[in-house]
């Protein structure tokens, strides 16, 4: 305690010199970063914080500003009241030019209000709601929405020649904007979606749902879920001889689907930012060191971060000399191009949503294998 | 409805008559309790969740024949009953007088031990094996999950081997209650717990006897029906349990023919209610057969009108 104290006062009696010293020693620059690292989220706040530390240690040896970037990490555990104290915490620092986080779209949007309040430039890796980045001009997210994927799947499938669709989505937020965003676009591309239909979440029984599609005779089915649900999917379409093509929303991209399902995952077409087997030379080079660093290989949510830390680095860079809330925030909705792991990411200036340049896969011999697009 | 009687249809009855056995596969050992502690084990999809992942783990660390397989996880299941009595059942039993058996706090209270117990248990097992679906090896997998092809119509060899399960559960059940000493004293107790231990019926011994045929039946239930929908996880007992259950209610409480009845009429029922509405709503079939149990026939469909639901 004492030591906490005689630091503070000391720090307090040097404040007036502050100026003076920035001028004297190499200045820092600090962004906030909050996100899960305790309770159930945490498998993803560890990731992220990995990817992090990986971006920021390039950077900073990269030498790119006369000036060395630090990340202060803090807690949530994705609870919206943590995340809120935690949004407090970081404004009230007038050393933090930025944040990042948090994971969940709930917690994101709460701490979001503070942020859209002060006037902090945030910058989420993972929040997905549509909500989120209409908080304010203040919020940014690195993950694609089905605003985006469900067009490009639509195309995808025209392309392939695929004319009757039937979608099979969960029963959620989410599960509703993934048919709502592919059925206009599909529609759009002149073809006909013969059947919706959304299931309960929990429910891994699909044989109904299967047999009435089939009934309609679609030439794809595309699949709404999670890779858990999708395992069972999959497995059933095979078990009950359905024929039809099958493509999926990036969040099935898990190699635990394939082990689920086994052959019957066979032959199944999906998009995703991110691939772990990526033969691109920056892709390869972050799962190397990820794997090596960390003892695990990256997946999607880590890749998220690693190219959110680093477009916030550039758009302090680009900042730089002048790194304030307000200049920070300006450089990221210029963000354009980004090269990054999870593909060349470009933010709309005015809705702040991103765009990434999706790859397809399809699965093969029991493999995520990469098709050309 | 007529123009609706295509291939597909019948394939949906199919379908349907299959997810009604796995849920008659649940409501047998979940009756079985029922029928002689007038009590719900809400731990019963707990048990049915322990077979799946001791099969699981036999699978991974011995791969036995399947003979085998089934008699360890029966074996498993048996110790998971018989321990889930001792704690969650056997201490609110502690008083023998005639006005603490006949007290219905007394009975009620294991509805809360024995759901207590469940959300330990569950909970325990995310702790240990995460709460997502574990992966079967595949050879195991693959002989419970192959398409067999008949025409347009597809059934799951799966779908075969659970039929034949749940008939020889039921025959056997049929045979223990009615053809051995340990059914007749259970049978005596299921009727009237007060007069069988006037008459020399060791109760306790009876009671656990029961937890062992319905544990081991319901772990039995949980491999196959792991291994034939390929989804073993923490939760998985939940949903057919809370099926098993209406099917129980419908069946009379304690009738073990009628359960087996109405789980098939409740997993048709589910199937063809896909044509009519979305998947979303079929889980309203179940509460809706329920309800209407409840209000038209208080005995349920087949029940003895022994007491009301």
């Amino acid at each position: 305690m004492t030591t906490t104290r005689r630091t503070l006062l000391a720090g307090s009696a040097t404040l007036p010199f502050l100026g003076h010293a920035a001028l004297a020693q190499p200045r820092t620059i600090t962004v906030g970063y909050q996100l899960p690292l305790t309770g159930e989220f945490s498998q993803y706040g560890e990731r992220f914080r990995n990817s992090a530390l990986m971006a920021l240690e390039a950077f900073n040896t990269s030498r790119r500003i006369p000036a060395q970037v630090n990340i202060v990490f803090e807690d949530t555990r994705s609870d919206p009241r943590e995340a809120v104290a935690v949004a407090r915490k970081f404004v009230d620092n007038r050393e933090i030019v930025a944040v990042l986080g948090d994971f969940s779209s709930s917690a994101s949007i709460q701490a979001g209000r503070v942020y859209a309040e002060a006037g902090m430039p945030q910058l989420s890796q993972t929040a997905s709601h549509p909500d989120f980045v209409k908080v304010s001009p203040w919020q940014f997210r690195n993950i694609t929405t089905q605003a985006y994927e469900g067009p490009h799947v639509a195309r995808w499938m025209s392309a392939s020649g695929v004319k009757r669709v039937a979608v099979v989505a969960i029963q959620n937020d989410w599960g509703q904007s993934v048919v709502s965003n592919f059925v206009d676009a599909f529609k759009a591309t002149g073809g006909e979606v013969v059947a919706t239909q959304m299931y309960n979440p929990g429910n891994r029984e699909f044989r109904a749902i299967l047999t009435d599609i089939a009934r309609t005779r679609p030439d794809a089915i595309y699949l709404g879920m999670f890779y858990e649900d999708g395992a069972s999917f999959l497995q059933q379409r095979r078990q009950l001889n359905i024929r039809a093509a099958v493509y999926g929303t990036s969040s099935m991209y898990e190699p635990k689907l394939i082990e689920l399902a086994g052959p019957g995952s066979e032959g199944m077409f999906l998009s995703t930012s991110f691939m772990a087997e990526s033969p691109e030379a920056h892709v390869k080079a972050y799962v190397e060191e990820y794997t090596r660093r960390f003892r695990s290989e990256p997946n999607m949510f880590s890749a998220q971060a690693f190219d959110a830390v680093n477009i916030m680095l550039e758009a302090i860079a680009r900042a730089w000399p002048d790194v304030t809330r307000q200049r920070v925030r300006d450089e990221l909705a210029k963000t354009k191009d980004f090269p990054g792991v999870t593909g060349a990411t470009t933010f709309d200036p005015e809705t702040r949503e991103p765009a990434k340049t999706l790859a397809r896969m399809r699965i093969q011999d029991g493999k995520f294998t990469l098709l050309p697009n | 409805m007529f123009d609706r009687f295509d291939i597909f249809f019948v394939q949906q009855l199919i379908n349907g008559f299959s997810v009604g056995l796995v849920y008659a596969l649940v409501a047998i050992g979940f009756t079985l309790i029922f029928g002689v502690l007038n009590v719900v084990n809400f731990a019963h999809g707990e048990i049915y969740m322990i077979g799946a992942y001791a099969g699981l783990m036999a699978l991974l660390f011995l791969s036995p024949p399947w003979v085998a397989l089934i008699l360890l996880v029966l074996a498993a299941g048996i110790v998971a009953g018989i321990v889930l009595e001792r704690v969650a059942f056997k201490p609110f039993r502690r008083f023998r007088d005639e006005a603490s058996l006949k007290s219905k706090a007394m009975r009620e209270s294991t509805l809360l031990s024995s759901l207590a117990i469940s959300i330990i248990v569950r909970e325990a097992t995310e702790k240990m094996f995460g709460a997502d679906m574990q992966p079967i090896p595949r050879a195991y997998a693959n002989a419970l999950q192959e398409p067999i092809l008949f025409g347009e119509l597809a059934i799951a060899s799966g779908q075969i081997v659970i039929l034949a399960a749940a008939i020889i559960m039921f025959l056997t059940l049929q045979v223990i209650l009615f053809r051995t000493q340990i059914g007749l004293s259970i049978r005596a107790v299921a009727a009237n717990p007060l007069g069988a231990q006037y008459v020399g019926v060791n109760v306790d011994r009876t009671v656990i006897a029961t937890f062992a045929i319905g544990s081991g039946m319901g772990a039995v239930a949980g491999i196959l029906i792991g291994l034939y929908q390929g989804t073993i996880f923490p939760a998985m007992g939940f949903a057919p349990g809370v099926k098993a259950f209406v099917a129980m209610v419908m069946g009379g409480l304690n009738s073990i023919p009628g359960a087996v009845i109405c789980a098939i009429i409740l997993g048709v029922s589910e199937a063809v209610a896909t044509e009519i509405f979305a998947q979303g709503w079929a889980d309203l079939v179940a509460y809706v057969f329920l309800v209407v149990t409840l209000i038209f026939f208080p005995t349920g469909l087949f029940g003895a009108g022994r007491e009301r639901v």
